[in-house]
């Protein structure tokens, strides 16, 4: 059995869920993604699980400068530093 | 003639300071780096290095390629600081340098061309509830393993998003640019970085939610 393409209204705010996560829709856009969400349970599931990816990402530490990598790079500073 | 002279000439460094974009403590470095400080540079590299680096990885992949991201970004510095009039701010100038950095480095290499994703490939269909498995970051040292693996999935999610997708994405999410700025230093229309920003996040959160859904991120 085929799967259903979207509903009109759900894709509608699919394509602009980002941006109103963002605070980036105009206020027209805005108020009707706000209205279909509050009766689209899937379509706050998306908005949850967006935020859900970018924070996870944002949340995963940053890696240090392996000390030979940072040493190396204050050596190369030096060197064009004493050639003026 | 001398007095206007004098007017013009105020009201330019007047406008110099109001075009100033950057904070009042990278301005100060520059300045000092203008007049002849090195060690106003080494402060410049320890404020940015770490952030350079790790969006070398982020773009690269590579512990190398990121190495030689963040120098070539700090020998483009070097040698552009003198006449940078600070019209946009310290950390947007650098990330551009990086930015044509990454370029340069794919191409170098001879990377397979920047691929396209649909939004269509990308929504989900009706029968999938909206459903996405994604995990919670924790810092609970008893979530070792969970972190690790967490770690390598959203690693390679990253690496798996097209180039294009994912500068705009570590820009925008990782690195705080606005809409603007982001379009500003990549030289793309801030539709494009919103169009690009959403496929990306919609394309990692498909990788992650794959993996312990019990599938695998998409290749």
């Amino acid at each position: 059995m085929e799967a259903n393409p979207m509903h009109e209204d759900c894709q509608n705010c699919f394509e602009k869920i980002s941006e109103f996560m963002d605070g980036e829709t105009d206020e027209g856009t805005c108020e009707k993604i706000r209205g279909h969400l509050r009766n689209s349970p899937k379509c706050r599931k998306c908005l949850e699980s967006l935020e859900k990816t970018v924070d996870l990402y944002r949340k995963s530490p940053h890696e240090g400068i392996p000390p030979d990598v940072r040493a190396r790079l204050r050596a190369m500073m030096e060197m064009c530093f004493s050639r003026g | 003639m001398t007095a206007f002279l004098f007017l013009f000439r105020r009201r330019e460094m007047v406008d110099e300071k109001n075009n100033r974009r950057t904070d009042d403590f990278d301005h100060r470095l520059i300045e000092e780096f203008k007049k002849g400080s090195t060690d106003a540079m080494t402060k410049i590299v320890e404020r940015y290095e770490e952030s350079l680096y790790n969006f070398g990885l982020r773009m690269c992949g590579h512990v190398q390629d990121a190495e030689d991201i963040m120098q070539d970004t700090f020998m483009g510095a070097l040698k552009g600081l003198h006449t940078f009039r600070e019209e946009t701010k310290l950390k947007n100038w650098l990330f551009r340098i990086a930015a044509h950095a990454c370029t340069r480095k794919r191409r170098k290499k001879k990377c397979e061309p920047d691929r396209e994703i649909s939004l269509e490939s990308l929504m989900p269909m009706d029968e999938s509830n909206g459903h996405y498995e994604i995990p919670d970051w924790s810092n609970d040292p008893s979530d070792a393993a969970l972190r690790a693996e967490l770690k390598s999935v959203i690693n390679t999610c990253m690496v798996q998003l097209p180039p294009k997708y994912r500068i705009v994405f570590n820009f925008r999410d990782l690195e705080g640019f606005n809409t603007e700025e982001t379009a500003d230093i990549l030289g793309i229309t801030p539709q494009s970085v919103k169009t690009r920003l959403h496929r990306a996040r919609l394309f990692l959160r498909k990788g992650i939610s794959a993996h312990f859904d019990g599938g695998q991120p998409d290749a």
